[in-house]
C-alpha cells in the first residue's frame, strides 16, 4: 500500500508585518501553515533572528562571548554596527533595561539619544525594548516614536496597561510597528489585540509578545499558548490572532540558573556559557516550533545555530 | 480513533453477568476503553461485535515496550498531536551515539561521559536513557565488542545495523534487554525482521523517505510484527522533520494506524560535529514528535536545557507539575536557620525559591504535599492546613533536622495561623508576605525574626495546649459546646418543597467562607451575615443553601451545627448542602438536620482521596455530590465516566440510592480552558442518559469575565446543561438572569405547568 499523506493548508494567513526601511527592511510572519511544514505547502517567508543589545552592555555582559563579539565597542552604535554583521540576523533589538525606574532610572532622553545614535549608524530594522515598568515604558515609547520618525520601527510592547498610550503614539502618530504583549494567556492576547484596533491601529502594523519564558520554566504554558494561537488563527481564520508573533528568548534564558552559576560552584555542570548557550538555543527551538515567527537572540552562537537550523528547514 | 466506553457499550450483552469481575457491562466497558481490561474478559460478546471492536478498539499509536529492568520505558502511545488536547504520555529518551569507527579508548570515554550527567528536576531523573550503537561495516566482531561495552554501562540499546547476520550476533549479548534493532530497510526486512523476532527485540524500519518505510512497515505488518519503531531520519534535515511530522500526524490525525509508531531521529547524522545545531534540532522533535533522540554528546550543557524542556512538554496539562515534599536548604541554610512553608505546586515553588535565592538570607524552605494546588485553592480544598503541614512536618522530621523554631507560612494563609501554633506548639509562626516577589525586602529587613521574637514572647506568657482535632477520636455529638441558637425575625420563609420534585435544584453558594463577610461570621459565631445571605437566596428562589465553613479542623462539629440549625430554624428548615473537607463536622450537622424539605447534601466525594464521603452519605441516608475527578480534573470523558462508575458502583454497594449521587462533571473556566466546555457539556448527557442526577458549581465558567458578560455566559450555559439533563447547579441565585433562565427552560422541560405569570409564582 502506498503512503498517501494528507496535507494541511489553511485558508487563512498570518500577517505580513514590515519593519525597517530601504533594502534592509524585513518581513514577519506571512505563513499560511503550521511552523516549518513546507511539506504542506513551501514557504516563502522564513522565521527572523533579531540581536539583542542591552543598554547595560558593555558594562555587564551576559557572557564571555558576548563580550568579545563585541570587544571594543564603547556604546550601543558601535554594537549594533556589529551584530549587523552576525549572519542570520535581520533585525536588532534594544533593551533599554537602564531605564527601570527601580535600577538605574536611566532618563528617557538619555535612551532616546542612544536610539538616535544607534539608528544613523546602521541599515537594518530596529526594534527597541523598555524596561518592563508600564509607565516608564509608556513615557519611554512614546518618545522613541517621535525620535526614530520615518524609521519604520518595532516597539515592544504596549501591554494591557499602557495601550492606549503605546498604541497611540507609536502607531498611530508616527505610523510605527508596535507588539502588544500578554503573559501567556490566549484570551487576553486576542482581547489586547481587539482594543488596540479599536483604537485605531490597523492589524498590519500589529505583531505579537505572547510571552516568553526558559525551558524547563513553565515553559508548558508558554509552548501550549503558541499551539492554541496558531491553531486559532489558522485552523479558526480568526483575524484578531493574525498577527505575527515576536518572542524575546535570551532576556529569559540567560538569567535562569542554569545559566547563571559559575563553574566554580557546580564544577560537574561545566561551562556556565555553553549551558547558556543551550538553553538559549533549546527555548529559541522549542519558540520557532511552536509558532514564534521571530525570536530575539544575544549570543553569536546562539544566532549561529538557530539560523543554520531555520535556514535547513526552509 | 480508539473507541468511547459508550460505544463498546452499545455493542455489549447488557446483562450485568459480572463474570467479568466488574458490577456492571458499563463499568466493564469503561475499562475496556481505557485499556485497563481486555476485551477478552468477556465471554459474551457476539462475534460480530467483536469483529467490529477488535480493529476500532486498537489504539491510533502503539505503545511500545522497550528496554528492560531499570531502563525499561515506554514509547509512543499519543493520542493527540498537541498536549493542550489532552497530554502527551511518553517523555522522549536522549540516547548518545557509539560506533565501530572510533577507537576503544574513545568509546570508553564517551561512556564515562555520558554516566556523568544524572541528575533529579523536580521528582524526575534525568540523565541518558539509550545508547545507540552504529555499525560501521567493520567486522561482527568489533561491533559485538561495542555492544558487551554498552550492556555492561547498563542502558537501553539501540543498535543501529543493516547487516542482519551481524545483527544476530549482537543482539545475543544483549538478550532480554528488550532492545530496538535499527535497520530495516526495503532490502533487507525479511532477514531483519527473523532475528529481531528471535532476539525479542524491536525492529527500527529504516527508508530515505516517510514514503519509502511505510512499505517497508505495510510488509512487517503483513508478516505480523507490529512492534515496530521507525528511524525518520531522512537525506537531511528538512525531510526528516516532513518524515517526523507526516508520520505522526498520518497517525493521529488521519487515523492510518500504519503511521502509529514511535519515531527514532538521529540527530548526530544531521548535524555532525556540531552540538548547537544538534540541540536546536533535539529541541525541534522533543516539541514535535521524536521519541528517541540520538545524539553525539549529552552534556551537562544540553541535558539541563532540554531535559527541562521536555519535562515542561510532557507535564499533563490537567496536572499541575508538582515538587516533591521536602526540606528545601536556600542559599546555604543549615539546622539553625529559619524555615518557610509553602505548597508544592512547581511553579510557586519556582517562584518562591527564586526570590530566596535572590535574598541571599539563608532559609530553609519547606514543601509539604498539597497536591500540587496553589496556595488558596489548596487552603480552601483543605490540602494546606495546620494538619496537612503538621503531617508534613513529621513525615520529613522537621523537628529532628532543624533546631531553629521559626516558621514562616504565606501571608494569604494568614488565618492558619493560630491552628498551625496549636498544631506545632515549639514554634514561633510568623505570617509572611502575600506575593513572592515580596519575599526579598521582608527577609532583608529581617520582619521575619522581629515577628518570631514577638510571637516567642506571647507564647511564654500563654500555655499552648494542642486541641483534639478529628483525627484523633470519636466526638461525643451531644457534648458540642457552641452559642445559643437565635431566632430572628425574617421577612422572607421558606416555602415547603416536594423532595421528589422534578425541577430544577437550585444550590445556592453564596454562604461560602471564601467570602470575608461570612468568614468573620462564622468565627464568630454571628447569626446576622449568614442569615442575611440565606434570606437574599431564598428570595431569589433557592431551592437549597450550600453551607461552606472551610476546612473548620478546630472546631468544625460546634461551627456546622450552629450554622444548620440556626438556618433551618430561621428558614422553615430550608434544605442544606453541608460543605466542608471536615467529616466530623458534616455528621455533626446532619445530627441536628430536619428533612423536611430534602435530605441533606454533602458537598462532595470524589473518585479518589474523598471517595469516603460516599460512606458517610450511606451511613447518614444522604444526598451526596460526587465530583467526576479523582486528583485533578479528568483529562476526558472516558476518565470522568470511569469515576462517575467507580462512585456509582461503591453507592451502590453501600445500598445507596442511585438517585442520592449528584453527579458533578466538574464545569470549568472558559477564560485557559474554552476547549473543553463541549466535552462537559457531553459528559452530562452521559451521565443523564444513565438515568442518574446532576450538578456542579456552574458559574465557574465565567470566572474572570467582566461582571456584565457573567449572567449571560451563566445563563447560556445553563439553557445547554439543562438541554443535556442537568438537574441541579451550584449558583448563585441573586443572579435575576440566571434564575429566569432556569425557570424558562424548567417551563420548556415540561418540569412546571406553563403560565403567563411563571416567573411571578
Amino acid at each position: 500500500m502506498a503512503f498517501a499523506p494528507k496535507t494541511q493548508v489553511f485558508g487563512s494567513r498570518i500577517n505580513e508585518v514590515t519593519i525597517g526601511v530601504g533594502d534592509k527592511s524585513t518581513v514577519i510572519g506571512g505563513v499560511n501553515v503550521l511552523p516549518f511544514y513546507n511539506f504542506d505547502e513551501q514557504q516563502t517567508i522564513q522565521p527572523k533572528i533579531g540581536a539583542e543589545i542591552s543598554d547595560l552592555w558593555p558594562e555587564s555582559f551576559p557572557a564571555p562571548g558576548i563580550a568579545s563579539f563585541y570587544a571594543g565597542c564603547t556604546g550601543m552604535a558601535e554594537m549594533a554596527k556589529r551584530a549587523e554583521t552576525l549572519e542570520g540576523v535581520s533585525f536588532l533589538c534594544l533593551a533599554f533595561e537602564g531605564a527601570d525606574p527601580n535600577g538605574l532610572n536611566k532618563s528617557v532622553a538619555d535612551c532616546v539619544a542612544q536610539a538616535k545614535e544607534v539608528a544613523a549608524a546602521v541599515e537594518m530594522p530596529l526594534v527597541i525594548m523598555g524596561c518592563k515598568n508600564v509607565e516608564k515604558d509608556a513615557e519611554l515609547f512614546s518618545a522613541m516614536a517621535e525620535a526614530l520618525q520615518s524609521k519604520n520601527v518595532l516597539i515592544l510592547s504596549a501591554r494591557e496597561e499602557n495601550y492606549k498610550t503605546v498604541g497611540a503614539s507609536v502607531a498611530l502618530a508616527y505610523g510605527h510597528k508596535v507588539g502588544a504583549e500578554s503573559a501567556v494567556d490566549l484570551n487576553l492576547a486576542k482581547q489586547l489585540n481587539v482594543i488596540m484596533t479599536q483604537l485605531g491601529v490597523k492589524p498590519e502594523s500589529m505583531v505579537m509578545n505572547v510571552g516568553s519564558a526558559a525551558a524547563g520554566y513553565g515553559f508548558e504554558y508558554l509552548s501550549s499558548t503558541l499551539d492554541r494561537v496558531r491553531a486559532t488563527a489558522l485552523e479558526q481564520g480568526d483575524e484578531m490572532l493574525q498577527m505575527p508573533i515576536v518572542t524575546p528568548v535570551s532576556s529569559e534564558t540567560w538569567s535562569v540558573k542554569e545559566s547563571m552559576l559559575p563553574e566554580s560552584e557546580a564544577p560537574e555542570w561545566g561551562c556556565a556559557e555553553e549551558r547558556g548557550i543551550e538553553m538559549e538555543i533549546t527555548t529559541a527551538s522549542a519558540c520557532l516550533a511552536g509558532g514564534s515567527d521571530a525570536v530575539i537572540l544575544a549570543h553569536p552562537e546562539s544566532i549561529a545555530a538557530i539560523h543554520k537550523m531555520i535556514s535547513a528547514l526552509m | 480513533m480508539a473507541l468511547k466506553g459508550l460505544d463498546i457499550f452499545k455493542l455489549s450483552p447488557k446483562t450485568n453477568c459480572k463474570e467479568c469481575g466488574c458490577p456492571t457491562c458499563m463499568a466493564f466497558c469503561m475499562k475496556v476503553a481505557q485499556g485497563a481490561l481486555p476485551l477478552e474478559k468477556c465471554p459474551h460478546f457476539s462475534a460480530e461485535s467483536l469483529a467490529i471492536l477488535g480493529e476500532a478498539t486498537a489504539p491510533p499509536m502503539k505503545t511500545v515496550e522497550f528496554g528492560a529492568g531499570e531502563n525499561a520505558y515506554k514509547l509512543g502511545g499519543e493520542t493527540v498531536l498537541f498536549r493542550h488536547e489532552k497530554t502527551l504520555v511518553s517523555r522522549n529518551l536522549f540516547a548518545v551515539d557509539l560506533c565501530t569507527g572510533l577507537e576503544n579508548d574513545v568509546i570508553d570515554a564517551k561512556i564515562a561521559e555520558m554516566a556523568k550527567v544524572d541528575y533529579e528536576r523536580i521528582g524526575e531523573r534525568m540523565h541518558v536513557e539509550v545508547l545507540h550503537l552504529n555499525y560501521a561495516g567493520n567486522g561482527a566482531d568489533k561491533y559485538v565488542s561495542l555492544v558487551k561495552k554498552a550492556v555492561a554501562a547498563g542502558r537501553a540499546l539501540v543498535l543501529g545495523c543493516t547487516d542482519a547476520e551481524v545483527a544476530k550476533a549482537a543482539l545475543a549479548e544483549c538478550k532480554g534487554m528488550a532492545p530496538i534493532l535499527n535497520g530495516a530497510n526495503k532490502d533487507n526486512w525479511e532477514a531483519m525482521n527473523a532475528a529481531a523476532k528471535e532476539a525479542g527485540a524491536i525492529l527500527g524500519v529504516q527508508g530515505e523517505t516517510i514514503e519509502e518505510s511505510y512499505e517497508v512497515i505495510s510488509k512487517l505488518e503483513a508478516a505480523g510484527n507490529k512492534n515496530l519503531v521507525v528511524d525518520v531520519t531522512g537525506a537531511d534535515i528538512k525531510n526528516t522533520y516532513r518524515n517526523a511530522v507526516l508520520l505522526r500526524r498520518t497517525a493521529l490525525k488521519d487515523g492510518d494506524r500504519s503511521c502509529g509508531y514511535p519515531s527514532i531521529v538521529n540527530l548526530n547524522k544531521l548535524a555532525h560535529g556540531d552540538m548547537h545545531l544538534q540541540t536546536a534540532l533535539a529541541s525541534l522533535f522533543t516539541v514535535k514528535y521524536g521519541s528517541i533522540l540520538i545524539m553525539e554528546e549529552f552534556r551537562y550543557a544540553e541535558a539541563l536545557a532540554l531535559c527541562g524542556l521536555r519535562q515542561n512538554i510532557y507535564t499533563d496539562p490537567q496536572k499541575p507539575m508538582k515538587v516533591t515534599p521536602g526540606i528545601y536548604p536556600m542559599n546555604g541554610a543549615g539546622p539553625d536557620d529559619p524555615c518557610m512553608t509553602t505548597v508544592d505546586f512547581a511553579l510557586t515553588y519556582f517562584l518562591v525559591s527564586g526570590e530566596l535565592e535572590r535574598s541571599k538570607v539563608p532559609v530553609n524552605l519547606i514543601i509539604t504535599d498539597a497536591s500540587g494546588m496553589s496556595v488558596l485553592t489548596a487552603w480552601a480544598a483543605g490540602k494546606f492546613s495546620a494538619s496537612t503541614i503538621q503531617k508534613g512536618f513529621a513525615e520529613l522530621g522537621v523537628e529532628e533536622k532543624i533546631r531553629n523554631r521559626t516558621l514562616i507560612i504565606p501571608g494569604k494563609v494568614a488565618v492558619l495561623k493560630g491552628e498551625i501554633a496549636e498544631k506545632l506548639p515549639d514554634w514561633n509562626v510568623v505570617v509572611g508576605t502575600r506575593e513572592a516577589v515580596e519575599i526579598t525586602k521582608y527577609l532583608k529587613d529581617g520582619e521575619h525574626v522581629k515577628a518570631a521574637e514577638a510571637a516567642a514572647k506571647t507564647k511564654s506568657k500563654e500555655t499552648v495546649k494542642a486541641v483534639e482535632t478529628q483525627e484523633e477520636g470519636p466526638v461525643d455529638y451531644s457534648k458540642l459546646v457552641y452559642p445559643e441558637v437565635k431566632i430572628i425575625p425574617q421577612e422572607v420563609s421558606y416555602k415547603h418543597r416536594d423532595p421528589s420534585s422534578k425541577k430544577f435544584v437550585v444550590i445556592g453558594e453564596r454562604i461560602h467562607c471564601i467570602s470575608p463577610v461570612i468568614r468573620e461570621a462564622m468565627a464568630n459565631f454571628d447569626p446576622e451575615p449568614i442569615l442575611k445571605r440565606a434570606a437574599e437566596q431564598i428570595a431569589a428562589g433557592a431551592t437549597y443553601l450550600d453551607v461552606n465553613i472551610g476546612p473548620a479542623e478546630k472546631n468544625g462539629p460546634e461551627l456546622m451545627t450552629w450554622a444548620v440549625r440556626t438556618l433551618q430554624e430561621n428558614f422553615n428548615n430550608v434544605p442544606l448542602a453541608l460543605d466542608t473537607a471536615n467529616k466530623k463536622a458534616i455528621e455533626a450537622g446532619i445530627r441536628v438536620y430536619n428533612r423536611t424539605n430534602g435530605k441533606p447534601i454533602i458537598n462532595s466525594a470524589d473518585a479518589g482521596s474523598r471517595i469516603d464521603n460516599i460512606n458517610l452519605a450511606a451511613a447518614n441516608d444522604a444526598i451526596v455530590v460526587a465530583l467526576c475527578s479523582a486528583d485533578g480534573i479528568a483529562k476526558d470523558n472516558e476518565e470522568r465516566m470511569a469515576h462517575c462508575q467507580t462512585m456509582l458502583d461503591r453507592a451502590l454497594a453501600l445500598g445507596m440510592d442511585a438517585d442520592d449521587l449528584w453527579f458533578d462533571p466538574l464545569f470549568l473556566v472558559v477564560k485557559g480552558m474554552q476547549d473543553k466546555q463541549m466535552d462537559v457539556l457531553h459528559a452530562i448527557r452521559s451521565i443523564a442518559d444513565q438515568g442518574l442526577k446532576t450538578t456542579g458549581g456552574l458559574s465557574n465558567n465565567s470566572n474572570g469575565a467582566p461582571k456584565a458578560l457573567r449572567p449571560i455566559m451563566d445563563s447560556a450555559l445553563v439553557a445547554m446543561a439543562m438541554m443535556q439533563g442537568l438537574t441541579s447547579a451550584i449558583v448563585n441565585p441573586c443572579d435575576l438572569r440566571l434564575m429566569e433562565t432556569i425557570r424558562t427552560c424548567d417551563i420548556f422541560k415540561n418540569n412546571e405547568l406553563y403560565s403567563d405569570s411563571y416567573l411571578d409564582i
